[in-house]
């Protein structure tokens, strides 16, 4: 009952975070653990996309996103985060890249900071699960060719083709029914007119 | 029919006049079949050997990885021959090849002089061609299933498919079933049709390209009345006709087409209409076989793919070849246009 909201301490990341961390293998033990860590963190902040073993890629993700996270919700005047950020951040010229670059960029999302892609697989090698972890809105070009969007690829030409088909049948439908409302006095007219003539011809 | 077939394989490689010999049989669809398979892959021989001294041709490839020159066999090498030194992207994803950025070629016809190449898929910024040509071999692959599909006892006549029209929403082939007075297709039959072309999908043939001269083509189409009669409007402009072969189907169409039956992804056969044709000509009726695919590794919803089967389930506009307007000569351009 007394236990404190933990929502309200820690901001919830978007992305999945499983329930125990993850050992990477280092003669160093832990503290070699978090070197690596830091490390790759750097390396994505700094370049924005960079493509590792998955084990390491899903781990520092995770570390780069609550990095990213404090510094959007704390600022940059708050010292236990300008400490992690700096603790994190090995060249430190890349805290005032997360603070005057990155929260700017972040601070009205409501997607995760990173995004994380399976990379291509060498066909005859040890098969490592090679992935691309990449900061959201960087400035290179997308990694998947989905120019969708063109109204010439074939399936953007069938749908095309539904819609104005659908458009024209509702259109006719339309027609056919003001057709109607105009027909139904008329009916009603030629009915009436007999009653009219009958006693001229009685 | 074998001492048949051994009799113009050597007409054909001593390269005598066809002359047609009382050739007066009921063959069933799928001997003619086999027998059509059997002349066009002795003809292509015959062509390939006729080329005799190979010459050198340079083609300047165009386009990822980046820009290089091959140096190629004139009258052998094919755009696919190219795609297979760069990459096996390349194999299986381009569709057509664009030779001098104005002529769109085959990727399994020959290439015959010194050109660029750049190579279409699905995904290229303007892919009008590259549509067309997949349409043209969705229609030309249905014939093929319906022909495979029916028992011996049907016999089956392919007459035609007109020229791709996309936003018709359904790709379409004529055919004439003579025993099938009034048939209507049940769904599982309609399924059945289905499975039958995702069979020769899975096959993953190329589609080869061959041009003949009429007197063969009217050789091969012997038993099919309505090709014979298409035969001669078709080779009126240079006396040739231009056929097509996946697996053991022949037929005949201008092309361009798609490199190979893999590029077809997703696809249903959604419904076969009557088509009746005037009571005084010979042909009474065709049977339209409709329906619609997407190339490979094009992913739709589901919901978004059956309004586009709905939609190709209604009777396709395209003009019927027997209409009662249309005359015989109307029907061979048809055919022509194909």
């Amino acid at each position: 009952m007394n236990q404190a909201e933990v929502s309200k301490l820690v901001s919830k990341l978007r992305i999945p975070v499983p329930p125990r961390h993850r050992n990477l293998r280092c003669p160093k033990g832990p503290e070699g653990r978090i070197d690596k860590l830091r490390k790759t963190v750097t390396g994505l902040i700094k370049f924005e996309r960079i493509e590792l073993n998955y084990n390491r890629a899903d781990e520092a993700r995770q570390y780069a996103e609550r990095l990213i996270s404090e510094a959007i919700r704390n600022g940059d005047c708050h010292k236990p985060t300008m400490d992690t950020a700096d603790f994190w951040l090995l060249e430190k010229e890349l805290i005032h890249k997360l603070f005057k670059v990155l929260v700017p960029r972040y601070e009205n999302t409501n997607l995760s900071f990173t995004r994380l892609y399976q990379a291509p697989k060498p066909q005859v090698a040890r098969r490592l699960e090679k992935v691309v972890l990449e900061l959201r809105g960087n400035p290179y070009p997308d990694l998947l060719n989905r120019n969708t969007n063109n109204k010439l690829l074939i399936q953007n030409v069938l749908l095309e083709a539904a819609k104005n088909d659908y458009r024209q049948s509702k259109v006719s439908e339309i027609a056919k029914n003001i057709g109607k409302g105009q027909n139904t006095p008329k009916v009603k007219s030629s009915t009436a007119d007999p009653e009219i003539e009958s006693p001229k011809n009685s | 029919m074998r001492r048949q077939i051994l009799c113009f394989s050597t007409q054909i490689t001593q390269n005598n006049c066809f002359k047609t010999s009382p050739l007066i049989r009921f063959l069933s669809t799928q001997e003619a079949i086999d027998r059509r398979y059997h002349l066009f892959t002795l003809e292509k021989k015959r062509q390939a050997e006729k080329i005799g001294r190979i010459e050198k041709i340079e083609v300047q490839y165009k386009g990822i990885p980046n820009d290089c020159t091959l140096v190629m066999n004139k009258g052998i090498s094919t755009p696919y021959d190219c795609a297979r030194h760069l990459s096996e992207w390349h194999v299986d994803t381009s569709a057509l090849a664009l030779l001098d950025g104005t002529v769109y070629w085959d990727m399994h016809r020959p290439l015959e002089e010194n050109c660029t190449l750049e190579l279409q898929n699905f995904t290229v910024p303007e892919p009008q061609q590259v549509n067309r040509a997949f349409w043209r071999t969705c229609s030309y692959m249905l014939g093929a299933c319906a022909a495979v599909a029916f028992k011996d006892t049907v016999p089956v006549k392919l007459h035609s498919f007109p020229g791709p029209d996309i936003r018709s929403g359904s790709f379409i082939y004529d055919v004439d079933l003579p025993t099938l007075g009034d048939w209507s297709p049940s769904h599982q039959e309609l399924v059945t049709l289905g499975a039958e072309y995702v069979k020769l999908i899975q096959k993953n043939e190329p589609l080869e390209r061959l041009e003949v001269s009429e007197e063969l083509a009217l050789e091969m189409f012997v038993d099919n009345e309505h090709k014979t009669k298409q035969i001669p409007s078709i080779a009126r402009n240079n006396g040739k006709v231009t056929l097509y072969k996946v697996g053991k189907h022949v037929d005949i169409s201008k092309g361009p087409m798609i490199s190979h039956t893999g590029q077809i992804g997703r696809v249903s056969v959604v419904s076969v209409h009557k088509l009746n044709g005037s009571t005084n000509s010979d042909l009474k009726q065709l049977y339209r076989f409709q329906g619609v695919a997407l190339p490979t590794g094009v992913i739709i919803n589901h919901f978004a793919f059956s309004i586009l089967t709905e939609r190709a389930k209604k009777l396709n506009t395209a003009k019927s070849p027997i209409s009662k307007v249309t005359e015989p000569e109307e029907s061979e351009s048809i055919a022509m246009k194909a």
